[in-house]
């Protein structure tokens, strides 16, 4: 009864809001409830019968939060989770209400949160968590994040609310220095990637700084081998092969998080078979390796969101690809940090555009990339890019920051899509 | 004959993209029609035979101690490069360590190598954003500041004036330290490709030294058009007219 009051006015809200904005959920009604309930969130989130699991990091959270919502549920679990858009204080509290009954309570067994790592801290304060799970340590966002202690920092005070146990990245050393300063009574389970899939990352796999070494037989879930969206894990001496949403090995990272991380809230109940058919069958999403077909033609997108990303992501794009079009918008403050990425294997891009449209076509043109045409206003630049005949080679590509990620869907009514 | 630029420390500081300047240099040297190399030096073994112009840029505070230790074993080299007119050009915390010293709040002071005067204070809080400088040198630079740190004792022979953001700070309204070719900037990540006129004085310089002539290649102009649209977009956002930012004097 507690909360009753707090959560009747809560639902107003979120009923007024949608009076104002059909479909649209808001934060609002977290912001109000929050304010006069402030015990809420933290109560709520600590109430869940088997527990709260949390995942941050500095890349692959939404990814991994996915796919260990679907190993968990593929056990028959009722599992809580957050939409990824949801992953602040605010958003966190609307999502809990959403499900809500009248007395604030939220049904499920278990709750699988994705944490942003800059808030996660502080709405983790007082809030007791059963399981953390942190994918990795990357320099992004520069605005927020000066450098990549900052991070770490901020990763090590979510860990430290995990009381049973802490599921890390082995290759990145940042997470493993925060995993030995952890309580002796809290488990540190591990993931990583075999020595011949990080030799087969010429650049690495992105993180602040990789550990030297890789993760010893049986010691966790090691990914052996990556083959376009194929992946085999190794868990403790079972192969597990599984399918992965696009190519990529950051994705077999993500997968192998996920399923070390359902192992550890699992336990004896976890099986390798139902996870692999939960993992494999995750479907790709816009923006990470979907296609579609778009005013007649087939268009793959990609979105960067950090150097390591823009990285991986622009190796994956097939050599010789002919027609690329290539926006950053306004979410990149200051683009300097991408520099150290090396985008020369995409030879020519047709346009460049985006509010960063010159920013982009300067860091382009120093990796030694031809640009036929620097168009800012990203309208016009997807209405003359599709317009142009089908490429002789390849797929029309689209490679965009989240800014211009949102504003290139609905300049092209790509509304269905999440 | 190759152009040597060498990148130092490029796998400690390198946190802003700053170290790709040295690929910059590089880049327009090649479409200048001139032959030159990038090489990465982490420690005194990687140095070779020939240095035509330095990059130092900046790093995360936790690996100060580090940098510097590393740095050390290349004082009496920076020394020499100094007093010989290499151009050296330190981004943030890699010119911190060049300075005098690294003060930290609530920390030891970190001694620096004494290659520029001044020395580092700690600020309130950090300063991120635009930063644009006028230059009688180089005209306007135009980038992006992100430091924990103030500078003092630059006074005598600062970059140049601020004209947005805050560069050295403590009201002293400049950005910068220069001392014959070897200079120290808050402009972090590709401030040389950015300021094309600022590249080309150092390459010139280079390629004098090395009885070279440098004339900026039929590339350079039309990448210096992509620069020269991202600074007026930064002028715009800095608030700073394009006009009323040329250097005056
Ligand atoms: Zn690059």
């Amino acid at each position: 009864m507690r909360y009753a009051p707090a959560i009747l006015v809560g639902r107003f809200v979120r009923f007024a809001a949608r009076l104002r904005k059909p479909g649209g959920g808001s934060a609002i009604p977290g912001l109000i409830v929050n304010r006069i309930a402030p015990g809420y969130l933290k109560r709520t989130l600590s109430g869940f019968p088997q527990g709260l699991v949390v995942v941050s990091g500095s890349s692959g959270k939404s990814t991994t939060t996915k796919m260990l919502v679907a190993v968990l549920r593929a056990h028959g679990i009722d599992v809580f989770t957050n939409p990824s858009t949801a992953n602040i204080s605010q958003g966190l509290t609307s999502a809990l209400l959403e499900r809500a009954d009248w007395q604030g309570r939220v049904p499920g067994d278990v709750a699988v949160l994705e944490m942003d790592e800059g808030h996660g801290a502080l709405v983790m304060q007082g809030v007791d968590a059963r399981v953390v799970a942190l994918t990795n340590v990357m320099v992004d966002q520069i605005d927020r994040f000066h450098d990549s202690d900052m991070v770490a920092g901020m990763l090590a005070r979510i860990a430290v609310q995990a009381h049973e146990a802490v599921v890390v990245n082995a290759d990145d050393a940042n997470l493993e220095r925060l995993a030995a300063q952890l309580r002796s009574d809290v488990a540190v389970h591990r993931f990583g990637v075999s020595q011949a899939v990080l030799d087969a990352s010429p650049r690495g796999l992105g993180y602040t700084e990789t550990s030297p070494e890789r993760l010893a037989d049986g010691t966790g879930v090691r990914v052996t081998t990556v083959d376009g969206a194929e992946a085999v894990l190794d868990d403790g001496g079972t192969s597990v092969s599984i399918g992965l949403p696009a190519r990529g090995t950051h994705y077999a990272l993500d997968a192998a998080a996920a399923y070390s991380t359902a192992r550890a809230v699992l336990g004896q109940r976890f099986s390798p078979t139902a996870a692999a058919r939960a993992l494999s069958e995750i479907p790709a999403v816009f923006g990470r390796g979907e296609r579609v077909a778009v005013r007649g033609h087939d268009v793959e997108f990609v979105l960067v969101q950090n150097p390591a990303s823009y990285q991986l992501n622009v190796d994956s794009i097939a050599p010789g690809t002919e027609q690329i079009l290539f926006a950053i918008g306004a979410d990149v403050r200051d683009p300097s940090y991408f520099w150290p990425t090396d985008a020369s294997t995409l030879g020519r891009v047709s346009i460049v555009s985006g509010s960063k449209a010159a920013e982009a076509a300067l860091m382009l043109a120093y990796d030694g990339v031809e640009i036929d045409r620097v168009e800012p206003d990203l309208g016009r630049a997807l209405d003359d890019f599709l317009a142009a005949p089908a490429p002789v080679s390849g797929v029309k590509t689209i490679v965009f920051s989240a800014d211009s990620m949102r504003r290139t869907r609905a300049h092209l009514g790509l509304t269905g899509a999440e | 004959m190759t152009l040597t630029i060498v990148s130092l420390l490029p796998s400690l500081q390198n946190t802003n993209g700053d170290a790709e300047n040295a690929a910059v240099l590089a880049a327009r040297a090649r479409w200048a029609g001139l032959d030159a190399a990038v090489v990465p030096v982490e420690r005194r073994s990687d140095l070779p035979a020939r240095v035509d112009a330095i990059v130092l840029g900046s790093g995360d505070d936790s690996s100060l101690d580090a940098a510097r230790a590393a740095l050390m074993e290349f004082h009496d080299d920076l020394r020499t490069w100094g007093t010989d007119g290499v151009p050296i050009l330190a981004v943030g915390t890699g010119w911190e360590l060049l300075s005098w010293g690294v003060e930290r709040r609530g920390g030891p002071v970190v001694e620096g190598l004494g290659i520029l005067p001044g020395r580092a204070v700690p600020r309130a809080s950090r300063m991120t954003g635009d930063l644009v400088v006028a230059t009688a040198r180089f005209g306007t630079l135009v980038g992006f500041e992100n430091h924990a740190r103030d500078y003092v004792g630059a006074e005598g022979s600062p970059l140049g004036r601020v004209r947005a953001g805050s560069g050295n700070g403590r009201d002293s309204g400049q950005e910068g330290v220069v001392m014959g070719s070897v200079m120290g900037t808050h402009l972090h990540g590709p401030v040389l490709a950015k300021n094309p006129a600022f590249a080309d004085a150092l390459l010139g310089i280079a390629a004098d030294r090395a009885g070279l002539a440098y004339q900026p290649g039929e590339r350079a102009a039309v990448v210096d058009g992509y620069a020269d649209a991202a600074r007026e977009a930064q002028l715009a956002a800095a608030r700073v007219a394009a006009s009323a930012a040329e250097p005056i004097g």
